[in-house]
């Protein structure tokens, strides 16, 4: 159950971030507010909408994270070696939420815009790293081994 | 092995039942990953997580508020009249050396009816608010840009939302202005103040425009006879925080200054695309080489 709600989030999140990519390469546009504090805008026309020291844009980061966190979801779900995937679930989430941390840092300290769907995204991971430690808690392990 | 089973011990009940017998080796048996700690429920991990992050929100929020810049000291209308002559004649070898600068060119070539006004010279329309940050920054390159194809009666100093991004930008709003020119005409609607109370109204004929033109909905709107749309600033707003209108007055007689770079590179767009409109006139606005260069990339 939890490693399926595991590659659900993933996939929402998935979206989310092939969504931006797209809006960010092609002249579509971005649908989100443009005034007040909840801004799209102002936050994914900073330098900070791209990896540093490259063009590209940090939705494609999102785009492989979500890819690793839910194939790690999937090999939780069919039970393969479920112990070294559930920590390295526990690794790679935690390394997304502190991610995640930085962005919003520069979002409401830099910035000063939220970004609704980099929020969304943001959630995702969120709610990655926190089935990942459920899981972490209650999984089973092989003693010896 | 007694050290190692003793270990094991550690991850096991305290009291085994004594007729159990052993494991042997080599066969795996299964136990919690983590010790159970069987005071401390299921959901605590999650929740001190949550509890975590929306601390550290607050933290951020808390050091952004202590961090935003005061608001401008109001100014007299005196030295508003002072700050409006500098800005409505800045020096044509300043605008020359600066070009683009830092402004980004947000010009949308459309195609529709050639929009003019009502005496039959090409209309510039600009959608607004006051509350709006960005309005307040794009004003500057607006009034720089048109005081060199016409003349500015009216202006008023206003500053953006306290409570929006990029709080308290100081701006003149177009809001009571009139603009006269030989050369293109403009109508301003300012929505809202900056508390967001109902200030103009839009005709139908502009709201259309809007619709048509402005899908994404931002603002400021600029529609330049119907050739050129500009959604959004040209640049962004931070380089006038904490500055009063005097100050930035100040920096934009520098032309290497961060705000010169920003407002006078952006009133050279908008010259550009007027310049497009009225066929090059005036010539010894139109025919500079800044101008002329953006114009070739519009």
């Amino acid at each position: 159950m939890l490693p399926a709600l595991t590659a659900l989030a993933s996939m929402a999140g998935l979206g989310v971030s092939l969504y931006l990519t797209i809006v960010h390469y092609s002249a579509i546009p971005l649908v989100c507010t443009t005034s007040g504090a909840v801004n799209c805008e102002v936050v994914l026309s900073s330098g900070y909408a791209v990896i540093a020291g490259s063009a590209l844009p940090t939705a494609a980061a999102g785009i492989v994270w979500f890819l690793v966190s839910g194939a790690l979801a999937i090999g939780q779900w069919t039970g393969r070696s479920s112990r070294l995937i559930t920590r390295l679930q526990v690794a790679w989430s935690a390394l997304g939420l502190l991610t995640v941390l930085f962005l919003v840092f520069v979002e409401i300290v830099i910035l000063g815009a939220i970004c609704l769907w980099c929020t969304a995204a943001h959630v995702f991971v969120l709610v990655t790293f926190l089935l990942a430690i459920t899981m972490w808690q209650s999984a089973p392990a092989q003693e010896g081994s | 092995m007694a050290m190692a089973h003793k270990r094991k011990g550690a991850h096991a009940p305290p009291k085994s039942p004594p007729r159990m017998p052993p494991q042997e080796p080599h066969k795996k048996a299964m136990r919690p990953m983590r010790r159970p700690v069987r005071r401390t429920p299921g959901w605590l991990p999650a929740a001190a997580t949550i509890g975590g992050i929306a601390l550290v929100v607050v933290a951020f929020l808390a050091i952004r508020w202590a961090t935003s810049p005061p608001a401008p000291a109001p100014i007299d209308s005196t030295h508003a009249a002072e700050v409006l002559s500098v800005i409505t004649s800045v020096p044509t070898p300043d605008l020359e050396r600066v070009a683009s600068g830092t402004a980004t060119n947000r010009l949308n070539p459309t195609s529709g009816p050639a929009l003019t006004g009502p005496a039959g010279r090409p209309l510039i329309f600009y959608f607004g608010a006051e509350y709006c940050p960005y309005c307040a920054a794009e004003r500057w390159p607006m009034i720089i840009a048109l005081s060199r194809f016409g003349t500015f009666s009216g202006l008023k100093t206003t500053t953006s939302s306290s409570t929006d991004i990029y709080p308290n930008t100081p701006s003149f709003t177009f809001h009571g202005a009139v603009y006269s020119s030989q050369f293109v005409e403009f109508q301003a609607v300012e929505t809202t103040d900056r508390n967001q109370k109902a200030l103009d109204s839009p005709t139908q004929a502009q709201l259309a425009l809007v619709n048509r033109y402005d899908k994404g909905g931002s603002i400021p709107f600029v529609d330049f006879g119907n050739r050129y749309t500009l959604s959004g600033a040209t640049y962004l707003p931070d380089s006038l925080q904490g500055m009063g209108w005097q100050q930035i007055a100040e920096a934009l007689q520098q032309p290497d200054s961060a705000q010169s770079k920003a407002i006078l590179g952006s009133a050279n767009l908008v010259a550009a695309a007027v310049c497009k409109l009225t066929s090059d006139q005036p010539a010894e606005v139109c025919s500079g080489a800044a101008i002329q260069s953006i114009e070739a990339k519009l």
